[in-house]
């Protein structure tokens, strides 16, 4: 079974780079019709080979019957929308395809159950980011040549099929290594790795008042009243921890030297960001690109 | 829920997504000539490897990797921030966004 | 004086060479460069003089005067370092006061040439190499001095380096030197091996060891390095095969073809031989060998100088006859003759040589034998000068030619008659005997119609001096032959006519003695060496196989010098006759009778045509050799040309194709290095992988 798979990596990976290499831009409209063809067929033969192989019946290695449907759609989603940022020739439906992209992998971070990641990068990448990219997209826009949909950079790609190649070669050597059983048949999802919840709560949320949240309201004379608690939910366990707290422990209990390094990049990146954007430079007139 | 032997869902699964995002991401990169796309190529390639982070974090049981995802998306908003900062200032200077007009440095 | 001056005697014509060199430079010191060269040669003569008495009775080690360590590489040591013994002072006597004479003779005979500095610093610099070659305690100094002679006589050959026929003459000598070169080269190396070391002591010394031993059995190393160096002396001295290139280098000035075409390089093969006598004596065919190969081209050149022309290729053939003359000397084991007769020769040689070139300098370089007769009246000092070096090269009775040539050839006959006679060497003696006639007939040949008969010149083309105008002596030559003056000219040439009349009686004595004390004294002799004095006249003994084996009685050897005694002077008393024959003949036949020459020649036509064309040997050795050689050399160059250059170009190919298809790598555009980074990265995971699992 195993050197099928093997083999089968690798005619997806051929298939693919053919596919990605038909529907890259080369100046016409649309990605035409035989490279997502050929595309839709090799992902689904993947798929389809992963589905009936034996070699991931160990039961306690994976997740349930709703996360293998959800996987499939986003995963689907994610890499179709990857395949349409990359070939799409206008900037703006790029971007928003990445928005795809983004979104449809925080799917899949919540079929991973790490809720607190898919909201942050939702609200970071698909808010923040994306939003500055459309503007340097608007900021950056130039008239287009007559009789034609967007510029010529953006329509013609540049050495399409030696990308593909290349970018494939790459993928079919991360698979073989992501697909190679010998190595990956210990991972598997167990709990008595993990560091208890209640341990954690011992050792660095011991005065937690859990017990005693008091909840206040506002009567109509403006006062506050203290009124009780309401009943916590019944799959509410307070001895266990949120996803997001665990993440907040873990970054500041283990990485606090990572954390105040991302800051101080953050704070270079926008004294950089905006020392860029008041140089002045030549105006070298329009350059037209062939 | 039953598992049964066909609907069970591996780490590997995920890196395939992981892989696959990262891998079009670099195409990308490769064959597009516009800068802009360009770097929204290099944040694909960041969401790969975002997925498989947080994949081996949930297979391995250990939430590191969803904070060493909170460090690339740090390190994305700062690349963004500084990359979309020269790509504005390599626009007003040639008035293109074709990243085959900066090619000063080939041999002629 | 001190004894140690005598380590400057090279490096100071060296100095004047370079001196005369910066004179080139400056056209204001260019009259300078004469008087510089002659001075930086008579200095070191007059060192030679000095340390004379010291030098000569230096023994063993004291005679290695070493200036510096040269090289020295595991075991080969070779040190700038000179051999100090009588024949190394007889060598320098004649290199340094034959160079002060020719090259005061040249500050008038060169007077007005364009190259007047270029000349003197040629000069000078072939005094530094010849007196290096003479003085050296080694083999590869010697050779050192050996090639840079070489180089001088090629410079000095191609001194009219405008002309043809100076510059192919000038390869010619090169080129033939470099055949011997190799040879000598080869026996140097082959020496090392054998002897373990270059020093010419040691290896003497080791060479008369092995000699005297009756058990030595000699290998097949010995058999050939006398062969090797001999190829080396024939080809620097002018012998067969290799004489080919001494008439051709004629083309250089008088003053050159005096100095190193008569009087010194030319005789380095004689030198090399005399010095290394022990060395030739190891092969029992080395020495007989040299002998035959001198007396057949002594009687060869000597035919062929009855039938020249031209005054200066009379000389030159005479040169080679002469030289060959020496070889026969050694080649009989008289050293003493060999080298009494280098020294004799220089005197007379050169004599001719320079008064040659007066003629050729009042003619305008009309140097045509029938061109030119009765001159004595327009000449006489030139032409009583010539008288006497005449009568010296022919041998006429108590001149200094006649005691050098008989010694010779007495040796030789001592070696072919008598009960341990060998047929060869009487041969041998009786073609010396021949040549000694042909050589009185042809020098006084050429002295007859010369400077005897019927007033009668024609000028020649050429107008040396004339151009800057200057000396007034010079400026009506071209309408008149004239005298030349006598300084700086005629006085050198007048000491050197003393020596050709007188120094065969006076350094008689002195040679043997110096012979017998050098390393040129050939080992047999030393076993009867208490028996040869005479009060006037002295011989060496020859070897026999006796005395090799060192089962001689004194009684034999008395017989023996007895009978050499008388065979000597009987000897003198036949070459006496043949010279005055001879040159009896010349007197009959080209001054009384000059008709009836015409008609003997035209009689025998077809000889003198062959002799004329000096035996056709230059066409041969162009057929059997230069023309071969140049239809390989054209081969090679097709197949250079074809089939190396295709490779060569084919491999240049490479890694033009290497840097084409990497070229576009780059592009200087960011997808590419993009590009070169991801395949990286794959090529590099797929490698990590497959052998890390």
């Amino acid at each position: 079974m195993e050197q099928y798979l093997e083999a089968a990596l690798y005619i997806v990976s051929v298939l693919g780079a053919l596919a990605l290499s038909l529907m890259m831009p080369r100046g016409r409209s649309g990605v035409g019709k035989i490279g997502p063809l050929i595309g839709v067929a090799a992902l689904g033969g993947l798929w389809l080979f992963l589905c009936s192989s034996g070699l991931w019946g160990d039961r306690e290695t994976g997740l349930s019957t709703p996360a293998f449907i959800y996987y499939y759609v986003f995963s689907g989603i994610a890499i179709f929308s990857a395949v349409r940022v990359i070939t799409h020739t206008k900037p703006v439906y790029a971007a928003l395809w990445f928005v795809m992209v983004v979104l449809a992998s925080c799917g899949l971070f919540l079929v991973l159950s790490a809720q607190f990641m898919a909201f942050a990068v939702v609200i970071i990448y698909g808010g923040a980011i994306l939003v500055t990219y459309m503007f340097v997209i608007m900021l950056a826009t130039q008239s287009t040549p007559d009789g034609h949909s967007g510029q010529i950079y953006d329509r013609v790609a540049k050495d399409p099929v030696m990308a593909s190649a290349a970018g494939f070669l790459l993928l079919a050597v991360l698979l073989s290594v992501a697909f190679d059983y010998d190595q990956i048949k210990d991972i598997r999802m167990d709990a008595a790795k993990r560091q208890s919840d209640a341990a954690l709560i011992e050792s660095t949320l011991g005065n937690r008042p859990l017990a005693e949240q008091a909840v206040y309201k506002m009567n109509e004379a403006g006062e506050a009243v203290k009124v009780d608690a309401p009943e916590p939910p019944a799959n509410l366990d307070p001895t266990r921890l949120a996803n997001a707290e665990r993440v907040g422990l873990d970054l500041f209990m283990s990485h606090p030297l990572g954390l105040e390094l991302a800051g101080v990049i953050l704070l270079i990146s926008l004294i950089g960001a905006i020392v860029i954007a008041k140089k002045k430079v030549p105006d070298e007139g329009a350059v037209i690109s062939r | 829920m039953p598992l049964t032997e066909i609907d069970s869902l591996t780490l590997s699964h995920f890196l395939l997504t992981g892989a696959v995002l990262f891998c079009l991401g670099l195409i990308g990169f490769i064959s597009r000539r516009n800068l802009i796309i360009m770097f929204l190529c290099t944040e694909m390639m960041f969401q790969g490897v975002a997925i498989s982070l947080i994949a081996f974090s949930r297979f391995h049981m250990n939430d590191t990797g969803q904070t060493f995802v909170i460090f690339v998306l740090t390190i994305a908003a700062a690349e963004a921030a500084l990359a979309l900062g020269l790509v504005v200032l390599l626009f007003r200077r040639k008035h293109t966004l074709d990243a085959l007009v900066w090619s000063k440095l080939k041999d002629v | 004086m001190s004894i140690e001056l005598i380590k400057l005697i090279p490096w100071i014509p060296l100095l004047g060479a370079a001196l005369c060199g910066i004179c080139c430079m400056k056209p204001a010191l260019r009259k300078l460069a004469g008087p510089i060269s002659v001075i930086s040669i008579f200095i070191p003569f007059l060192i030679t003089l000095g340390v004379y008495s010291a030098a000569k009775n230096l023994t063993g080690d004291d005679r290695i005067q070493t200036i510096y360590s040269w090289m020295g590489v595991n075991g080969l040591q070779i040190n700038m370092g000179y051999l100090v013994d009588p024949l190394t002072m007889i060598m320098l006597f004649v290199v340094t006061g034959m160079g002060t004479l020719i090259a005061t003779y040249a500050m008038g005979y060169m007077k007005g040439e364009r190259g007047y500095a270029r000349f003197f610093m040629g000069v000078s610099l072939f005094i530094f190499a010849m007196t290096t070659l003479v003085m050296a305690d080694n083999l590869v100094l010697l050779y050192l001095g050996w090639e840079g002679v070489g180089l001088c006589s090629y410079l000095l050959i191609g001194y009219y380096y405008d002309k043809d026929w100076a510059v192919a003459a000038a390869k010619k000598a090169f080129i033939v030197n470099r055949i011997g070169d190799l040879g000598f080269a080869l026996g140097i190396f082959l020496t090392y091996m054998t002897y373990d070391t270059v020093s010419l002591s040691v290896v003497v010394e080791k060479a008369s060891a092995f000699l005297t031993d009756p058990h030595y059995h000699a290998s097949a190393a010995d058999l050939w390095i006398p062969f090797l160096l001999m190829l080396g002396a024939f080809g620097k001295s002018a012998q067969i095969p290799l004489y080919v290139w001494l008439p051709d280098a004629m083309a250089g000035p008088t003053p050159v073809s005096a100095l190193i075409h008569a009087a010194t390089m030319v005789t380095a093969g004689v030198y090399m031989i005399a010095r290394l006598i022990p060395v030739f004596e190891l092969s029992p065919y080395a020495l007989p060998t040299v002998a035959t190969i001198g007396s057949v081209t002594a009687l060869m050149s000597g035919t062929i100088a009855l039938c020249q022309y031209d005054l200066k290729k009379v000389f030159a053939y005479s040169t080679v006859s002469q030289l060959g003359y020496m070889f026969l000397g050694v080649g009989v084991l008289s050293t003493y003759g060999g080298v009494f007769h280098l020294f004799t020769h220089a005197f007379f040689k050169a004599l001719l040589f320079l008064t040659a070139g007066s003629v050729m300098h009042a003619l305008a370089g009309q140097l045509d034998l029938r061109a030119m007769s009765g001159l004595r009246h327009k000449m006489p000092v030139t032409c009583w000068l010539m008288f006497a070096g005449c009568l010296a090269l022919a041998g006429f009775p108590f001149t200094a030619g006649f005691y050098s040539k008989d010694t010779i050839l007495a040796a030789a006959m001592g070696k072919g008659i008598g009960d341990h006679g060998s047929w060869l060497f009487f041969i041998l003696a009786l073609m010396g005997l021949f040549t000694a006639f042909l050589t009185a007939f042809y020098t006084f040949r050429l002295w007859f119609r010369v400077f005897m008969g019927p007033e009668h010149f024609e000028m020649g083309d050429e107008h040396h001096g004339e151009d800057d105008g200057h000396g007034d002596d010079h400026g009506h030559h071209a309408h008149e032959p004239h005298e030349m003056p006598w300084w700086p000219m005629n006085v050198p040439l007048v000491v050197l006519a003393a020596g050709a009349l007188f120094a065969g009686v006076i350094f008689n004595g002195w040679m043997s003695d110096s012979i017998e004390n050098s390393t040129a004294k050939p080992i047999a002799v030393q076993a009867t060496s208490h028996a040869v004095v005479q009060p006037e006249y002295q011989i060496i003994t020859v070897a026999n196989e006796e005395a090799d084996k060192g089962t001689h009685a004194e009684a034999a050897t008395a017989d023996q010098d007895e009978h050499h005694d008388s065979l000597h002077t009987m000897m003198m008393i036949i070459s006496s006759i043949i010279a005055i024959a001879g040159i009896a003949m010349a007197w009959y036949f080209h001054l009384a009778n000059r008709p009836l020459t015409d008609k003997i020649a035209k009689q025998f036509g077809v000889v003198v045509e062959v002799l004329y064309n000096k035996y056709y040997v230059d066409e041969i050795y162009d057929a059997t050799i230069v023309k071969p050689l140049r239809f390989a050399g054209y081969a090679f160059e097709f197949f250079d040309e074809w089939v190396i250059n295709n490779i060569v170009f084919t491999i240049g190919f490479v890694p033009k194709l290497a840097g084409w298809s990497v070229k576009p790598m780059q592009s200087g555009k960011l997808q590419g290095y993009g590009l070169g980074m991801v395949l990286g990265v794959a090529i590099a995971a797929l490698l990590v992988f497959m052998w890390a699992f």
